[in-house]
């Protein structure tokens, strides 16, 4: 097979890039999740909508805001002063959080659905028999939110990874940084080289189909919760 | 130590104010119609449902308006009408969940496995279980709990006859080292567990005391069920090898009823009000084999032709379901002497 050394390199960024943000969005999800599946609050649906919006918004539009962000003079750009540069755009850290901005409702989404199952009489039973707020999330919520955890964690990663429109407006393709594997195909076919598309395209979808296989082989798994 | 409760809450339009005070020892029934509020107070007093007002257990401020101590330090092992176990975990897990977090000992945890015979069951996943099944888990794990205070909402309202009577066994003799709150409407449960009586009626306690007092009482939770009932604490006396038939004291007076044997030495009797009637004289020609001597107290007309007598017989009560027809034969009034007949009883 004929997979350049860059291409390999751009497919490296690609799986680290969604293997951080997966877990940045795994970690910031948890608590907001958990608060808005158990609270009815006012103004809470219109806090949803706004999480909900890089599920319906053109990835350009997110990223040409991103970019704005990130950029100097942004808040993106204000924090990149803090380490003595001046943008964060066109960096591989602009494109973390440009990922788990574009990738968070479908992280949150299985999480707060996963939390919002959970029987409140079984968090009550839990503390009657003496386990205090953190050991009932340790030990109730999140094994029983275990699917949740699984399908939020396939999800954004899997989205992260086919991300392109994003990385486009905010990436610039710089080898090694942010050129992932999406915008390598993308360069290929643009100057007609489709013989090393084939190739790149189609580790991407024995990559794909090897992690769903995966999950569904593990909540297959006896033993496995439902 | 004795629980101390004044305390109110409101939810949804429902109100519920209760003050009361558990006994230091003994099952205190907790009875009343759906919707009297009986679970929400049990959750309010295991600090799972917010409430004004005070909670005191022996020494110890458990709610007022400076303190609240959460749910997981208050020393309550509770069971709810449901099970609610955790179905991540199998038997064992479950009950080790209690027992991890409680420090209860190897032995207990053998004794109580055995008390609740779970042994076969260990290593099930829990969503397979039985409803009596899963009622045997929750309790031994309410009590792998080493509670102070034991509250448990209808727990054997699924088991069979057999297991609900050992268990009814287990959970009287927790209730000889510490006070058990017991919501049931099962009248056997009432009559073989009851020490003490708190009758919740539309979000306020109607009445507290001694069960059996309570239950004699003319205008008591079962009177007003049409299933008045008393419970009579006898000693046993001897068996009548020749007609098959136990013995057992009331005060001076010996009752006789056909049974094989009794627990323990001072078994409980439940007697129904309609099982009772009266006459002004010890008749010596009626099958009846339990007349006894007794001073009617006071009487009470349920209408439809019928009244409640509440009679004082060997420094207990009894109850007598009487047409109002017979009363006025009879003359029936307070203070006056009187026989009492009792058809049938029944061992609790």
């Amino acid at each position: 097979m004929n997979v350049s050394p860059a291409d390999w390199q751009a497919l490296w960024v690609s799986v680290r890039l969604a293997l951080i943000s997966t877990a940045v969005l795994l970690v910031v999800c948890t608590p907001l999740a958990w608060w808005l599946a158990r609270r009815q609050r006012p103004g809470q649906a219109l806090l949803e909508s706004v999480l909900a919006l890089p599920l319906v918004l053109p990835p350009t539009v997110l990223g040409f805001y991103l970019l704005l962000w990130l950029g100097p003079g942004g808040p993106g750009g204000l924090l990149a002063g803090l380490w003595g540069d001046h943008s964060l755009a066109f960096t591989f850290t602009g494109l973390v959080i440009g990922s788990v901005i574009y990738s968070l409702p479908f992280v949150l989404q299985p999480l707060k659905n996963a939390f919002a199952a959970i029987d409140h009489d079984t968090l009550d039973m839990a503390a009657t028999l003496g386990a205090a707020p953190w050991d009932r999330f340790r030990n109730v919520v999140i094994p029983l939110a275990r699917p949740g955890y699984l399908s939020a964690a396939v999800l954004g990663f899997a989205h992260t990874l086919g991300e392109f429109g994003v990385v486009l407006m905010i990436g610039g393709s710089l080898a090694g940084e942010t050129r992932v594997a999406s915008v390598a195909l993308y360069e290929h076919v643009e100057v007609g080289d489709y013989a090393r598309a084939h190739h790149l395209a189609l580790v991407l979808v024995v990559l794909s189909v090897a992690m769903l296989w995966a999950l569904f082989r593990w909540q297959r798994r006896p033993g496995a919760l439902p | 130590m004795s629980l101390q409760v004044d305390l109110a809450l409101e939810r949804g339009g429902f109100r519920l104010a209760v003050n009361a005070t558990l006994p230091e020892r003994g099952v205190t029934i907790l009875f009343g119609a759906s919707g009297a509020g009986k679970s929400s107070l049990l959750k309010a007093i295991a600090g799972l449902q917010p409430c004004r007002g005070l909670i005191r257990f022996g020494e110890r401020v458990w709610q007022d308006e400076h303190h609240n101590l959460p749910a997981h330090r208050r020393p309550v092992g509770l069971m709810l009408q449901r099970p609610t176990l955790f179905p991540h975990l199998d038997v064992a897990g479950n009950l080790r969940f209690a027992a991890r977090r409680s420090g209860a000992s190897d032995g207990r945890w053998r004794e109580v496995v055995a008390l609740t015979e779970l042994q076969p069951l260990m290593e099930r996943g829990v969503a397979g279980l039985s409803g009596g099944e899963a009622q045997r888990v929750a309790l031994a794990r309410a009590l792998l709990t080493e509670p102070d205070l034991l509250m448990l909402d209808e727990p054997l309202s699924a088991l069979d006859a057999e297991r609900r009577q050992a268990l009814m066994a287990v959970i009287a003799r927790v209730g000889e080292r510490l006070p058990v709150l017991y919501v049931t409407h099962q009248l056997d449960e009432v009559m073989t567990l009851g020490d003490h009586l708190w009758w919740l009626d539309r979000g306020g306690l109607r009445e507290q005391g001694p069960l059996a007092e309570r239950l004699a009482g003319l205008h008591g939770p079962l009177a007003a069920g049409g299933e008045a009932a008393v419970v009579l604490r006898t000693r046993h006396h001897g068996y009548d090898q020749r007609h098959h038939l136990l013995e057992l004291t009331l005060g001076d007076a010996v009752l006789r009823l056909p049974a094989t044997g009794a627990r323990g030495d001072a078994p409980r009797l439940k007697v129904a009000a309609r099982d009772v009637s009266l006459a002004l004289t010890a008749v010596r020609d009626s099958s009846v084999l339990n007349i006894l001597p007794a001073t009617v107290d006071s009487l009470r007309d349920l209408g439809h032709g019928q009244c409640l007598v509440r009679l004082r017989c060997a420094d207990q009560w009894l109850l007598a379901r009487l047409s109002t027809l017979s009363r006025d034969r009879l003359g029936l009034r307070p203070g006056m002497p009187v026989y009492a007949q009792i058809k049938a009883a029944a061992l609790v």
